[in-house]
């Protein structure tokens, strides 16, 4: 089962911006920034391989930092390798999702600290044409390694920056693809689709930055 | 084009500047005592010329140094050498990798014909025994001016023995670890008209396993047979004609695992006409006829139910007529030229079509020395194909001999590999992960047919963009190189090379399928390019013993890897499941398979009052990464690496009465084997051989 850990709290905007913003009492205090990892997000998929890939995809929401069933309410949604947003439109693939939402995500290189301003004209939604973030070794966000470990490696340095369904921001980090992310993963005996991912959520409306 | 275009001028202007100033006499080949200085080469010009003052990088294999090793297949004694590196390849193959360009750049020759029958580029050097041969030459760097496609990076001779007077003969036979034995017999035959070889050799083996936990052998048992005959006839001291014809077949045993299991099978024939004629002193000419076959056959198996899984097979064809003239006017110059005709098919399983590939080709070479010294060669060769743009590969070379000492030489040349039928046929979809794999050309038709079976999900790079033609992958190759003697015991001799390639063709994903794997084709893409130096020495400083060694420094990189990591954009993480981190331009690797440094150090030592040679051989090769491990696609600091090894070679010979030779040898001395990542070294192999002569 999915297990998500309140860990780090990050530092915070929050005393920076009231502490400079003191003398304007009306302003509501923002949020502070959360940094949440996720461990062991399950996203099977029925078939796949030779045969097409079908089964409901596993969704998440990051205003409850959790998984969810919810047909409106999510923000990404996985299965297997593949990737989805809650906004645009379907890619066409079996069993995917209706978009509800105006969702959005680009990829950013950069590490996880690194990526401290969402560009929002980088964004984009999934189309008929596929996923916002493309699908298939080297495309998106994983690399097949092949022969003869075949890994799936989160590629280094890609950032997944998303606009949430509520319109708000949130930088992730993918780390492993496999049960309890293993720091040597084997490529045949360990089980996936087990995603675990770093990410920071922005919870105050409008703010462009982590 | 622009490239081309450009060359040719360059090679234009040399040779109108060159020829305006053609005097003085020289002989093209200088007499020179030494014995070792004295070794003649075909393969750099295609004409007899001394190793010791040819202006390219070469080097030549002799048999008794083959003798001595006790080497049984082309991949024993290359792997050897400076500068060469046998990759393995699945099954049991090996390739050569020289000056950093892999086994699909190699030309490898027999008597100055090409070997067909390539496995993802790769030709295996285990096909050729070693048996018969007189020597074997090597040159490296861009021979396409002489060669066409494939001698982008180098080329490698094998010159099979020719007959001395009368009959002789010669048994050979080794056996030893892994139950493996090689046995050869060479006949042949001389007199003033007259000369005939005839040779044949059994090799078999067990294989070997260097992961017993599971069904399968690293090597599966396998024996093969090799025959060859070889007739010459001088109707006159002018008029000589020869029909040469050699035969391969191997069985091998083929498992996908326990329960899949079958055979494998390779059969190959060649025969090679060719009719020589001397007009007068400066004219002389030889017409040839080359055809070859190479073919395969595979299949498994379910044991569980006797049921045939799979069946495949592969079958090359290649007809070539090619007339060459030469024509010497004085003893300073000499003029080669050629034109032929490749007709090649290929029929194979996994094939959109079975392709044929046509190319008329004309070639010129001019050799020539100036002011006693300076020996030039210029030429150049104009390919057409039916598939891909016309190619013109020119090169020149340079050699002057500063002192009698010291020579330096510098070779330019262009390289071309034209695209292999798989580049462009294939149509391939793996059985159990589910890709496909389309040929360029295949694409439009295959891909409309997946479509049409509801497989593709998206379509990611327009089916138009398939209407241009996949262009070959080509190379500018660059030598310089100093010759130093020191005395005739001690010869030193260095080599800097840099090989820039463009166009290099490679898969991307150009559609998705609805089961959520990839649709790949090739396309050319990247730059990369090799640059190193190479050094050698032989010394022969002691009374009886021979020392020899190289070194070859090797950077291989991409240069799109290289910008990627100068700006900045590439990361790495230190454990699979943290954080990442961004990498510098110093972090960057390079390509797989390539090691930094190599090295050899050959010790022969001559016991004449025990009739007895004793030689250890070492080679060293240095860390080198195999896959990129760590996730961001390119080999850098970070990624798992496969530990640099050396091997080390043991081999006694000892004479006993006129004719016979006795031996007995270690192969790998230290036991050294990589279960994961080698799988060409099976670990220590004793032996012992007899070599009978009548």
């Amino acid at each position: 089962m999915m297990n998500i850990f309140k860990s780090l709290t990050a530092v915070s905007l929050v005393l920076a911006l009231s502490s400079c913003s003191s003398d304007d009492d009306t302003a509501a205090p923002l949020e502070e920034l959360e940094s949440e990892t996720v461990t062991n997000l399950y996203a099977p998929e029925i078939g796949g391989r030779v045969e097409p890939s079908s089964g409901d995809f596993t969704k998440f929401d990051f205003e409850t930092g959790s998984e969810t069933t919810s047909e409106t309410d999510w923000d990404v949604a996985f299965r297997s390798t593949t990737i989805l947003v809650n906004g645009g439109s379907k890619t066409g693939i079996t069993d995917e999702p209706e978009r509800t939402a105006d969702a959005a995500v680009y990829i950013a290189s950069g590490t996880l600290a690194s990526i401290t301003e969402v560009d929002t004209s980088l964004f984009a939604q999934d189309t008929t044409e596929g996923p916002a973030i493309a699908i298939g070794s080297g495309n998106g966000w994983y690399n097949y390694t092949g022969e003869p470990y075949h890994l799936i490696k989160p590629i280094p340095g890609t950032i997944l920056v998303f606009r949430t369904s509520e319109g708000k921001y949130a930088k992730v980090e993918i780390l492993s693809y496999y049960e309890n992310a293993p720091e040597e993963p084997d490529g045949l005996s360990d089980a996936t689709p087990y995603y675990t991912f770093d990410y920071v959520y922005q919870p105050n409306e409008g703010i462009t930055t982590f | 084009m622009i490239l081309n275009k450009y060359f040719l001028s360059v090679f234009f202007t040399a040779c109108f500047t060159l020829n305006s100033f053609t005097q003085e006499n020289k002989a093209l080949v200088e007499p020179d005592s030494s014995e070792v200085l004295n070794e003649v080469l075909i393969t750099a010009t295609r004409t007899k010329r001394q190793l010791s003052a040819l202006p390219l990088p070469a080097q030549i294999i002799n048999k008794e140094t083959i003798q001595q090793s006790g080497a049984m297949r082309l991949g024993d004694i290359l792997a050897e050498q400076t500068g060469l590196i046998t990759v393995p390849d699945f099954g049991g193959g090996e390739g050569i990798q020289m000056q950093g360009l892999d086994s699909q750049y190699i030309l490898i020759l027999v008597d100055g014909v090409p070997l067909v029958g390539r496995s993802a580029g790769t030709l295996d050097l285990n096909r050729i025994s070693v048996g018969n041969i007189q020597q074997i030459e090597i040159v490296k760097g861009a021979s396409s001016s002489l060669y066409g496609s494939d001698a982008l990076g180098g080329v490698v001779n094998i010159i099979t023995e020719t007959p001395k007077k009368d009959w002789h003969g010669t048994l050979n036979y080794r056996t030893g670890t892994l139950n493996t034995h090689d046995l050869s017999l060479n006949t042949t035959y001389r007199n003033d008209k007259l000369k005939l070889s005839l040779f044949g050799n059994r090799y078999s083996s067990s294989g070997y396993d260097l992961t017993p936990q599971n069904a399968l052998q690293t090597v599966e048992p396998f024996s093969n047979y090799t025959a060859q005959v070889k007739l010459a006839y001088s109707f006159s001291t002018a008029t000589t004609a020869s029909l040469s014809t050699r035969y391969y077949s191997q069985n091998q045993d083929y498992k996908a695992s326990e329960s899949l299991q079958g055979e494998s099978n390779i059969e190959e024939w060649n025969a090679h006409f060719k009719l020589n004629h001397q007009f007068n002193s400066a004219w002389s000419s030889s017409l040839e006829l080359y055809a070859t076959q190479y073919q395969t056959d595979e299949y498994l198996n379910d044991i569980a139910d006797a049921a045939l899984t799979s069946n495949g097979f592969y079958d090359q064809r290649l007809l070539r007529p090619e007339l060459r003239v030469r024509y010497q006017p004085n003893t300073q110059e000499a003029f080669i030229a050629g034109t032929g005709y490749n007709h090649e098919t290929l029929s194979r399983t996994d094939f959109s079509e079975s392709p044929t590939f046509n190319s008329a080709y004309v070639y010129l070479q001019y050799d020539a020395t100036y002011f006693e010294k300076l020996n030039v060669i210029a030429g150049g060769r104009l390919d057409t194909h039916n598939v891909y743009a016309t190619q013109f590969s020119p090169k020149v070379a340079l050699r002057y001999p500063i002192s009698n000492s010291i020579a330096i030489k510098t070779s330019v040349g262009r390289g071309f590999k034209a695209p292999a039928f798989r580049q462009l046929y294939f149509d391939f979809t793996n059985a159990t992960v589910g890709y496909t794999v389309l040929g360029y050309q295949a694409v439009p038709t295959a891909l409309a047919a997946m479509q049409e079976r509801g497989e593709i999900a998206n379509i990611l790079i327009p089916v138009s963009s398939f209407d241009d033609e996949l262009k070959p992958e080509s190379s500018i190759n660059l030598n310089l190189g100093v010759d130093y003697s020191f005395s005739k015991r001690l010869t030193f001799s260095l080599n800097v090379f840099r090989n820039s390639l463009t166009n290099l063709i490679d898969t991307r994903i150009i559609a998705t399928k609805t089961n959520g794997q990839s649709v790949f084709s090739y396309t050319n893409i990247n730059e990369s390019y090799t640059q190193g130096l190479e050094f050698n020495f032989t010394a022969n400083a002691i009374k009886n013993l021979n020392i020899s060694g190289g070194y070859q420094l090797l950077y291989a990189k991409d240069k799109q890897a290289e910008a990627a990591f100068e700006a900045g954009q590439i990361y790495a993480r230190s454990a699979a499941n943290s954080p990442a981190f961004a990498l510098q331009k110093s972090d960057y690797f390079g390509l797989y398979n390539r090691s930094r440094h190599s090295a050899n150090l050959k010790l022969f030592y001559n016991i004449p009052q025990y009739r007895m040679n004793a030689n250890l051989r070492a080679t060293y090769r240095s860390k080198y990464g195999l896959s990129d491990t760590n996730g961001n696609g390119y080999l850098d600091r970070y990624d798992r690496f496969v530990s640099g090894y050396g091997i080390l070679d043991f081999a006694l010979t000892k004479n006993l009465g006129k004719h016979l030779q006795v031996g007995v040898g270690v192969d790998n001395l230290l036991d050294f084997t990589d279960a994961q990542n080698i799988t060409n070294v099976p670990g220590r192999l004793l032996f012992g051989k007899l070599n009978y002569q009548f």
